[in-house]
């Protein structure tokens, strides 16, 4: 499994649910919000994408805030 | 580790990460430059708006490995020049700046932007005045079907002279 933090200051919730919905069919993605930050974690992940797809959907998410 | 002391990069495990002044550079101007990075590396942000924002970046090739369209996708990159992560970031202080000269030239221009904008579409939009007076040009004031041009005389003569017309032939 794997998993990426966003920063509540400086990352969206909407932007990280609007990244998750696009991002679906790639991995089972689950959302928890603890402290600063937003947790996303990444099970059953495509194997084609495995080693990146937390770095793609990071770039995303980012790309969502620009 | 390695630690560039005149732009405080530090480099480890093929990530860079390096800290921006948010009371120099404004968070949008980051989120505006890290855009433009999206396609060479891999970036993720972190710290604190107010105070200092970390810029994590890592090499997008250094992944190319994991199946067999990776394995075609690092072919295709080793003709490439590899990705120098220290190049990169001073390129993103330097877009950092153009960023934020961007930003102040809006903030300048905005009132002059705006009066542009708004002059453009009011001569755009039809005034509502001209066409109020073009439908006056075109009604035909000299009809009269309520009566209304008449003169008090016209209307009451007209009255007397038909009343004393029924008047004289009662009398005969």
């Amino acid at each position: 499994m794997q998993s990426i933090k966003f920063n509540k200051k400086i990352y969206t919730l909407e932007a990280v649910e609007k990244a998750i919905e696009e991002f679906k069919n790639l991995a089972d993605f689950s959302l928890k919000e603890a402290g600063n930050y937003i947790e996303v974690k990444m099970d059953k992940t495509d194997k084609e994408v495995k080693n990146i797809l937390s770095d793609e959907f990071a770039n995303y998410v980012l790309g969502l805030m620009s | 580790m390695t630690d560039n002391k005149s732009f405080r990069f530090k480099i480890k495990d093929n990530l860079l990460e390096f800290k921006i002044n948010t009371k120099i550079y404004s968070l949008s101007a980051v989120y505006q430059a890290a855009y433009l990075f999206l396609d060479k590396v891999y970036i993720l942000l972190d710290g604190d708006p107010q105070k200092e924002v970390v810029v994590i970046m890592k090499e997008k090739s250094s992944f190319a490995s994991a199946s067999a369209k990776a394995m075609a996708d690092k072919k295709a990159s080793e003709d490439k020049e590899p990705v120098d992560l220290e190049k990169i970031a001073g390129e993103f202080y330097n877009e950092l700046l153009n960023q934020l000269l961007r930003e102040k030239v809006s903030q300048t221009n905005a009132k002059i932007r705006e009066y542009i904008v708004s002059q453009a579409l009011y001569n755009a939009v039809p005034n509502e005045v001209d066409e109020l007076l073009k439908e006056v040009e075109e009604e035909d004031w000299q009809e009269d079907p309520l009566g209304i041009a008449k003169t008090w005389e016209e209307q009451n003569l007209e009255g007397k002279k038909s009343k004393k017309g029924k008047m004289s032939k009662k009398g005969k």
